[in-house]
């Protein structure tokens, strides 16, 4: 791995770019949570009265924040890293230069985090304006921090099904196999519980499960003892997931 | 003079093709060096490998000293690239896309701005310092692309085909601007389809073909030994080519027949249009031995496929 300082570099370069865009992008990633808020939050939340003392918002937001983080690095790591590679040549001009291809892609997989933070934050504002507010002051910060965190998991995880796309249709592979179903499947919209035993074991396979665990309690304050295990997951998963997608990328590209 | 890259045995292999093969050569500190061939010779691969993009498959290659290797940020840091497809930032505008690419190098943002400045005036683009690139002409775009390649100060400066698909002026202004680079003291390695090019730039040429150099040297030269001084192009149809090969190959020191023509080579050619004229031939053209000659002769006049 020749990684160095220069992953800021081509995060700084996206940064550049995404000022033309920002507004669009805004509107893009708030609406399909939005839409999960209002349809599965109000109007269901009305029949499902109260989740462990507190109403179905209480429940619902702290995994529709962290699936639209999930969805943002995504979905900027399959297309948009796949334009600039595919379309714009803009990782060919990167490694002629000092910034390895290992930087390149560190950096494509950063910015991800960073757009899913951004529609995470978008989220948890929308959140507390309908008055559904996070226990406390170092809740909101720590969500901050996890929202990265499981931002840097599936940029790198989509990073890897970059690595092999011949083309845009390849994604939906992906996304309709693979993302769709984690998030109906990693109770973001009921708990688990009621699952039969298979389907539970199911769950724990999928990183979105953990990832929606660890908001919840971060956004309530309740935390049990099964965390640290979700943490676990999720980081060991990071770990191998940021390095393949590396690896992959980087024998896409050097040929 | 002294070697600045050179190549022992080079080559590249995409599994079981060989796109480079076993080629070596040197080219000098300070000289315009061009690599020639048609579309698939090995000339984009050779100087991918220079520029530390590509990995050696086998043999040696060391630029500068050190060996050419993908991890190699030394050299990438002293080579300018301008690359043979357009690959701009077309998010960012003219400005934008010099000043992200002077990060990538490390060039401390006071410094970057006064030398985007100068390049912007360099390549004739200041106007359109703040355009989107999809608002640039095709020679725009090739002028930006060798202001980005110079933001570096390098020593080295690989242009890939750096006209494909100009107009003549742009390309004139390009090759100003690559002739005047060369006065600094950079080391110029260019490839090129079009001779024309290869002969206003080149201090030295090979000629690569399926991977291989089939002849090194200096234009000029290369000319007079492959082809001669001039040439006569007749065109006619190929049954009399028994008797014109009869009344004038004595005057050439070559000839050769491709679809409906008949070329003759020669160093002098006095004798040879004496004789003509005196033969009444129509469809006749006469002119000066070329660089593309050379080429033709040795890549084979057929289309490369």
């Amino acid at each position: 791995m020749n990684l160095s300082y220069r992953i800021y570099h081509v995060f700084f370069r996206n940064l550049i770019s995404y000022k033309r865009f920002v507004l669009t992008t805004f509107l893009v990633s708030l609406i399909q949570p939005l839409f999960y808020l209002i349809t599965f939050g109000i109007g269901m939340g009305a029949y499902m009265g109260y989740f462990g003392g507190k109403p179905y918002l209480y429940f619902l937001v702290p995994g529709v924040l962290i699936s639209s983080v999930m969805m943002s690095a995504t979905f900027e790591c399959l297309y948009g890293t796949f334009v600039k590679m595919i379309h714009e040549h803009l990782y060919d001009s990167l490694i002629a230069t000092p910034v390895s291809a290992e930087d390149a892609v560190a950096g494509d997989i950063a910015w991800g985090a960073f757009r899913g933070l951004v529609s995470g934050t978008l989220m948890m504002i929308v959140a507390i304006v309908m008055g559904i507010l996070p226990v406390s002051v170092l809740s909101v910060l720590l969500l901050l921090a996890v929202m990265v965190f499981v931002g840097i998991l599936f940029g790198s995880l989509a990073m890897i099904v970059t690595a092999f796309a011949p083309n845009f249709d390849f994604f939906n592979y992906y996304t309709e196999l693979v993302i769709t179903p984690m998030l109906f499947f990693s109770g973001v919209f009921f708990p688990l519980d009621n699952f039969p035993a298979w389907m539970k074991t199911f769950a724990q396979f999928m990183p979105l499960t953990h990832a929606v665990a660890i908001s919840r309690a971060v956004f309530s304050g309740v935390y049990t003892s099964g965390l640290a295990l979700n943490f676990l997951v999720i980081l060991v998963l990071e770990v191998i997931a940021f390095y393949a997608g590396v690896k992959l990328m980087k024998r896409r590209l050097i040929k | 003079m002294k070697t600045i890259i050179s190549a022992k045995d080079l080559s590249k292999k995409y599994g079981a093709f060989t796109a480079v093969d076993t080629i070596s050569f040197e080219i000098q500190e300070g000289e315009c060096f061009g690599f020639l061939g048609p579309n698939g010779a090995g000339k984009t691969t050779t100087v991918k490998m220079i520029h530390c993009v590509s990995p050696v498959s086998s043999g040696t290659l060391s630029v500068n000293g050190m060996a050419a290797h993908i991890d190699n940020r030394v050299l990438k840091k002293m080579t300018g690239v301008i690359p043979q497809e357009i690959t701009l930032d077309i998010d960012l505008t003219v400005r934008e896309n010099l000043m992200v690419f002077s990060r990538f190098f490390d060039i401390p943002r006071r410094e970057a701005k006064s030398r985007i400045a100068e390049l912007l005036k360099f390549v004739e683009l200041e106007a359109k310092r703040d355009s989107k690139i999809d608002q640039l002409s095709t020679g725009m775009k090739r002028r930006l692309l060798i202001a980005r390649a110079l933001l570096n100060n390098p020593t080295i400066i690989i242009a890939d085909e750096p006209t494909t698909g100009l107009d003549p002026q742009a390309r004139h202004l390009i090759w100003q601007r690559l002739r005047q680079l060369k006065a600094q003291g950079v080391t110029l390695i260019l490839t090129t389809q079009y001779m024309e090019e290869a002969q206003q730039l080149c201090d030295r040429v090979v000629v690569m073909y399926q991977g291989k150099i089939l002849k090194a040297g200096v234009p000029s030269k290369l000319i007079e030994d492959e082809i001669g001084k001039e040439v006569m192009e007749i065109r006619s149809s190929k049954d009399g080519d028994s008797k014109l090969i009869e009344d004038l190959a004595g005057f050439a020191c070559g000839h050769e027949r491709v679809g409906d023509t008949l070329y003759f080579y020669c160093r002098d050619g006095h004798d040879l249009r004496k004789k003509v004229i005196e033969l009444d031939l129509p469809n006749t053209v006469y002119r000066p031995a070329t660089l593309e000659d050379v080429f033709l002769k040795l890549t084979g006049r057929s289309l490369i496929e």
